[in-house]
């Protein structure tokens, strides 16, 4: 599915999480899964209670829209099929630069996948046994 | 019959596959370059995969991923159109290892005949006429003492060689040393392999060539000669026609004789070119093509037999669908190649946006072509646009045709040769006929040198 879009449902849910007063917000959709989660006062922007949309948003499952920076996305350089590490890299996992995501299966030769650099993983964009082309997005990485 | 075909190609030829598939009810995977992603090929394949990034090297030529397109879409054979690894005789047997049938001849013919040295001894054998000349070059000292022996002028050639490069014209003793050195350094940038041979010059030849057919039970047919006389500076041809003008009966029946025993020769199977110089009555093999070539348009109509189709059926085992006598020349036809180049600037190829697009038709009409307006000509490959054919009752008709055909072409953004080539139609040497391989360098000189 297209980050974009992601992004936007996510923050859809927590604006509505945050106007419903609910502490916490999940949502099944299209094989997606969203999860809101309101932080500790504490934590919280100040100007969440200000109601001011794009800048109200709680703390999601991996994502973080008033700080959001520059996404890693980690693309297959070989024609092959896709195979998840296991167990399964999900979304919101802090991985270390060097894990190994995935690996490309091409002409029966295991070409690992990893991540480019140690963060969060915002998105798995394709399933275990995927074909994938050259410079397809396989995972988006939230560096920290 | 083949189920799926990958094509590892782009551009018209990779469109020309597709087609050609699709009416055998066959499906196809195309394969692409990140800058390729809007072409046409792509679109209109079954399934395609991007292989990698605009550099050759890493994509149209990237083995690995190519052939694992080829596999995890469940693709039977594989078609590499012309250039990238038509002739790649390793390609060939990588497929076959993988189970995947290379729609071409034989792995050993294609390494066989891409070596052009070993390719014109194995010609010589089968008493194939070939120009005097030497087997490779030891070096420099054994040039000098061949050339001698063959007389002045000659042409020193790279075995590995093609489109003019790595090729040396040695009029006189003195010239021969830096020749022979700058061919082998080209040769061995072009490719990796920087061994010569040498070769008397035949003087003002024309560029005469024959295309075939083999299939796998052993049946050879000529479909015809091509003269593809009108050639670049660089040798690299611009228009084309079938068949030859100007040529003696009993001349081209030699020609056709000779492309049959030597496609017998080596038990050659599909679509293949031979190649000769034509001076006079004379005829010398130059080299044979182990592919479908990009003039192979001008024989399929005038002998209405469809080339491609005819690959992809002997690649299934299938004989071909026709024999010898079946197969009437019908008129005459011409290919002009529509590049985006300047011919002002020596042919340098010119890489941007197409702003307008405006191609011919017609009665008698065939555009074979991947372009449309808005389309970005990346800097990477071959400088092909369009190839325009004009087939008519008569030559006369022929080039009336294609001058008219050339008027409605209006390709904007880029420089193109539509306009040497209509003006080529105009020529009173061209419109004789039989013209040779030095005709176009010295009807464009004023235009090629930029005056």
């Amino acid at each position: 599915m297209d980050w974009e879009l992601i992004l936007e449902r996510a923050r859809r849910a927590a604006e509505f999480c945050a106007s419903s007063g609910l502490a916490r917000f999940r949502v099944e959709e299209d094989g997606l899964e969203i999860e809101v989660r309101r932080a500790p006062r504490s934590e919280r922007a100040p100007s969440a209670q200000t109601g001011a949309p794009a800048s109200a948003l709680p703390s999601t499952n991996g994502i973080r829209a008033s700080e959001a920076r520059p996404l890693s996305i980690v693309r297959a350089e070989f024609v092959g099929i896709v195979r998840l590490a296991r167990p399964a890299v999900s979304e919101g996992a802090e991985v270390g630069g060097d894990r190994e995501l995935a690996y490309v299966e091409s002409l029966g030769i295991r070409n690992p996948i990893r991540a480019s650099a140690p963060g969060r993983v915002v998105a798995v964009h394709v399933s275990d046994g995927e074909a994938v082309e050259f410079g397809q997005a396989l995972f988006a990485i939230e560096p920290q | 019959m083949l189920r799926k075909i990958l094509i590892a190609n782009r551009g018209e030829i990779a469109l020309r596959i597709n087609r050609a598939a699709h009416e055998l009810g066959i499906e196809t995977v195309a394969i692409f370059s990140e800058p390729d992603r809007e072409s046409l090929h792509v679109r209109f394949a079954d399934e395609a995969f991007c292989v990698g990034p605009g550099p050759v090297a890493r994509s149209y030529l990237n083995i690995p991923n190519i052939l694992s397109a080829a596999l995890i879409s469940g693709a039977d054979a594989v078609h590499p159109g012309y250039g990238f690894l038509a002739e790649n005789a390793r390609f060939a047997e990588i497929c076959a290892d993988h189970g995947l049938t290379f729609i071409g001849p034989a792995p050993d013919v294609i390494a066989k005949m891409g070596d052009k040295a070993t390719a014109k001894a194995l010609m010589h054998d089968a008493r194939v006429p070939t120009t005097p000349g030497t087997g490779i070059l030891s070096d420099v000292g054994a040039a000098v003492h061949a050339a001698r022996k063959l007389r002045y002028p000659v042409m020193l050639k790279a075995t590995a060689g093609g489109g003019g490069k790595g090729m040396r014209v040695v009029r006189e003793p003195g010239e021969l040393e830096h020749a022979y050195a700058t061919a082998q350094a080209e040769a061995e940038a072009n490719f990796k392999d920087g061994r010569l041979y040498l070769e008397k010059l035949i003087e003002r030849p024309r560029h005469i060539e024959v295309q075939v057919l083999g299939d796998t039970f052993g049946n050879v047919v000529h479909v015809g000669e091509r003269d593809c006389s009108v050639q670049k500076p660089s040798h690299q041809k611009l228009i084309e026609e079938a068949p030859a003008s100007e040529l003696a009966p009993a001349t081209r029946e030699r020609l056709h004789d000779i492309a049959l025993s030597a496609a017998r020769a080596v038990r050659y199977t599909s679509a293949g070119t031979l190649e000769f110089l034509v001076a006079g009555d004379d005829v010398f093999f130059m080299e044979m093509n182990t592919r479908i070539q990009v003039e192979h348009p001008i024989s399929e109509v005038v002998h209405d037999v469809d080339l491609v189709r005819e690959q992809i059926r002997i690649a299934s085992g299938e004989p071909l669908s026709f024999a010898q006598q079946d197969l009437t020349t019908r008129g005459h036809a011409i290919e002009c190649r529509i590049n985006a180049e300047d011919p002002s600037q020596n042919f340098a190829p010119a890489a941007g946006t197409l702003s307008d697009v405006a191609l011919p038709g017609g009665f008698g009409v065939r555009v074979d072509s991947h372009i449309y307006a808005g389309l970005q000509i990346p800097p990477y490959y071959d400088s092909l646009l369009a190839k325009v054919v004009a087939h008519g009752a008569t030559r006369e008709e022929a080039i009336r045709r294609m001058d008219s055909a050339l008027a409605e072409t209006r390709i904007g953004g880029v420089h193109t040769t539509a306009d040497l080539c209509r003006s080529v139609m105009r020529d009173e040497r061209f419109i004789r006929g039989g013209v040779s391989i030095d005709f176009l360098e010295a009807f464009a000189a004023p235009a090629i040198s930029g005056s």
